[in-house]
């Protein structure tokens, strides 16, 4: 059992500042026989710390490629090193593990469980891994929330508070247990411009302040050129790859 | 805090809240277990009740195993047995045919008996139909020629004595004791003196000595015991015995020995067991069909769990997907779904054992007059951890059951499709 609550130690890819090491990615969906190809042989670095925005028309890519990077899908082809790991060659206990101990996932549409409070919300991911006590876990969920500007609200629950209030909680889910890599799709898309504004500025803190590796895809073009790096892709290809280099988190 | 363990907690910790945040819905699932229980719980405390009493009722005045006076030929060829009348004709030189069957030197019998570890109490005694007349009325009985005493060891008649007693036999030559149903029909009391007649025998004049009431309708209608001799005399069968009654230390027993003295003896034996047969092949049957009836209840409770659990899967299946793609493993989520229907079941199972009880108090207190195979002004209940134990045991057995299809389906759950499908 104890091997598979760890995900197991492998060798590390190529260069150790690479969070993200994608190689030749491909993903083909749809029926056996006739599949579509979606991503086609998709090859990029990421390093550690980096606000990288995935950008693209709709249907280009972006979700597919994401669930990739959060061991959540597996490639037809191709190699996704994440933090040392080949995440083809896990199976589904061990992918589990790593989404539970390396990732930080941040939906469109709050993902929160309607039965629990904010704070036991932040703190299920931490409880599951048991590597460090309740009530350090509730220390570091509370860090989270506070650090988001929510913990005046750790006791209701998520049909008690605001949309945006409530991506703000599925975000401190996400950095609470301190994760390799963030993951976002279309965090702000479901918000009105003030909440995006919010839920985006907690982003680019992360990622100055905290010096955490993002990856998030929005549509918001000036989202895009805020973050530090934009990739574009067009039909499950990557069409631009910029460096914006360090912005300010704010510009209000 | 090891791995596992904090994965334990953490789908106890998930299932339970889930199961509290929807307490409609698991409330309808545990009251279909709930009823089930109950329903478990009083049909076995009434069937086993009724079945108990007419057992007790029945060796009360019921000797274990009877030895009749049909000798058992064993050691002739089996053919003759079913050409008995040919073979009767064609021996009949040899051994002349008995006017009378009976048992040949039962004192013999009795005395091997008393040697007999299984064997508690031996009584010699006749039986034969007879005719009571008196003030103008007859009726039928089943009369028994006895030695008190003996056969008071057998069958324990004088506690049932009303009124009169049933030692005046052996003193009173011509006395009779007769059961409490035949007294009430010919209206006889102690002292009476009743015309008694039998076909083939003398008729005589009996003096009622006793009258008794067992509490078993069929007995004491047509019961009446009167001393060796005179039922001898009465039925025309001067110095027969015609059936050894016998009462073991074990009566469940009964069919074993039965079996052992028959082959001892030579004389054709029957257990109570035996005697009852009809009875307690109905009480077969019933419990049959009652057991039918409990699982059928307790499969209409199992419905509910899974009709129930598969709906919240079915909900909860985004909630499934962020379980996943933060960590849980496919058997969390199994865990996170049996557990509910254990708890579900656990529950319904310990409030059905609950109320039982309250069924069996109330029931029991029931007035019902009834008199049929025995006699009673109750409902005969009988109450048995037993019961408690499978209600609670089969209520674990279907939440289980019930809930591996939800929860294997909730397990199946993929987060990628999940995601796919609401973002797109
Ligand atoms: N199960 C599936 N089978 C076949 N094709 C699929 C399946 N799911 C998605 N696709 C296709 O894959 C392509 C990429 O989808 P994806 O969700 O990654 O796009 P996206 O860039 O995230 O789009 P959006 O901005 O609308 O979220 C789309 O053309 C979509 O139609
Ligand atoms: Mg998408």
């Amino acid at each position: 059992m104890g091997r598979s609550d760890d995900a197991p130690a492998r060798p590390r890819a190529v260069s150790e500042d690479d969070v993200v090491d994608v190689r030749g990615l491909v993903r083909a969906l749809g029926d056996r026989a006739a599949p579509t190809t979606i991503l086609h042989g998709l090859s990029f670095t990421i390093p550690r710390g980096e606000f990288v925005a995935l950008t693209g028309a709709s249907g280009s890519g972006k979700s597919t490629l994401l669930y990739l990077l959060g061991a959540l899908d597996r490639a037809s082809a191709g190699e996704v090193w994440l933090d040392g790991m080949e995440l083809g060659e896990l199976d589904d206990d061990d992918r589990a593990a790593f989404r539970n101990e390396r990732l930080g996932y941040v939906f469109q549409f709050h993902f929160l469980l309607p039965e629990f409070t904010v704070l036991e919300n932040v703190l299920i991911p931490m409880l599951r891994r048991g590597t460090i006590a309740r009530s350090e876990a509730e220390d570091r969920g509370y860090d989270a929330l506070r650090m988001l500007g929510l913990e005046e609200l750790f006791a209701r629950k998520p049909g008690q508070i605001s949309g945006g209030q409530q991506q703000r909680v599925a975000i401190a889910r996400a950095v609470a247990h301190d994760p390799a890599v963030i993951l976002a799709d279309e965090p702000t898309g479901n918000l009105d411009s003030r909440n995006a504004e919010t839920v985006f500025g907690v982003f680019a803190r992360l990622a100055r302040e905290q010096g955490r590796t993002i990856v998030m895809v929005t549509h918001d073009v000036d989202f895009a050129r805020r973050a530090d790096r934009q990739i574009r892709l067009r039909d499950g290809r990557i069409v631009e790859d910029t460096l914006h280099g360090p912005v300010p988190a704010s510009r209000a | 805090m090891s791995g596992a363990l904090s994965a334990l907690r953490t789908s106890v910790f998930i299932g339970l809240r889930q199961l509290w945040e929807r307490k409609l819905l698991n409330g309808i699932a545990v009251g279909g277990v709930t009823l089930g229980v109950l329903v478990l719980i009083a049909m076995s405390a009434i069937m086993e009740g009724f079945e108990q009493k007419f057992t007790q009722a029945i060796l009360k005045i019921s000797p274990h195993v009877i030895l009749f006076d049909t000798e058992l030929h064993a050691e002739r060829p089996l053919l003759e047995r079913y050409e008995r009348t040919r073979v009767a004709a064609a021996v009949s030189h040899e051994s002349p045919p008995d006017r009378q069957a009976r048992i040949k030197r039962p004192h013999e019998i009795v005395a091997t008996l008393g040697g007999v570890p299984e064997v508690a109490a031996a009584a010699e005694s006749i039986a034969g139909m007879g005719l009571l007349e008196f003030g103008g009325k007859t009726k039928s009985i089943d009369v028994r020629g006895i030695e008190v005493r003996a056969q008071d060891a057998v069958t324990p008649v004088s506690q049932y004595v009303k009124a009169g007693a049933l030692a005046a036999l052996e003193t009173e030559t011509e006395g009779l004791a007769v059961g409490s149903g035949v007294a009430q029909e010919l209206g006889l009391s102690v002292g009476d003196v009743v015309h008694a007649t039998a076909p083939g025998g003398r008729p005589l004049d009996l003096k009622i000595v006793a009258v008794f009431e067992a509490e078993i309708p069929p007995v004491d209608k047509t019961r009446a015991y009167t001393s060796l001799r005179t039922a001898q005399t009465l039925l025309g069968r001067a110095d027969s015995i015609s059936r050894i009654e016998i009462r073991l230390v074990d009566p469940d027993v009964a069919p074993r020995v039965n079996t052992a003295l028959e082959r001892m003896f030579g004389y054709d034996g029957e257990s109570w067991q035996e005697s009852n047969a009809n009875f307690l092949s109905i009480f077969a049957m019933q419990d049959m069909v009652v057991s039918f009836v409990i699982a059928a209840i307790l499969l209409v409770g199992g419905f509910g769990i899974l009709a129930i659990q598969i709906m919240i899967v079915l909900q909860k299946t985004r909630d499934i997907a962020i379980l996943r793609s933060v960590g849980l493993r496919r058997r969390d989520i199994l865990r996170v779904f049996l557990l509910q229907g254990v708890v579900i079941a656990l529950v319904g199972g310990a409030l059905g054992d609950g109320l039982g009880k309250l069924a069996i108090h109330y029931l029991g207190q029931l007035k019902v007059k009834a008199e049929g195979l025995v006699k009673t002004d109750t409902f005969l209940v009988r109450e048995d951890t037993r019961f408690y134990v499978y209600g609670l045991a089969f209520a674990l057995l279907v939440g289980v059951v019930a809930s591996l299809i939800p929860a294997w389906r909730g397990s199946r759950v993929e987060p990628v499709e999940v995601l796919r499908g609401q973002i797109g």
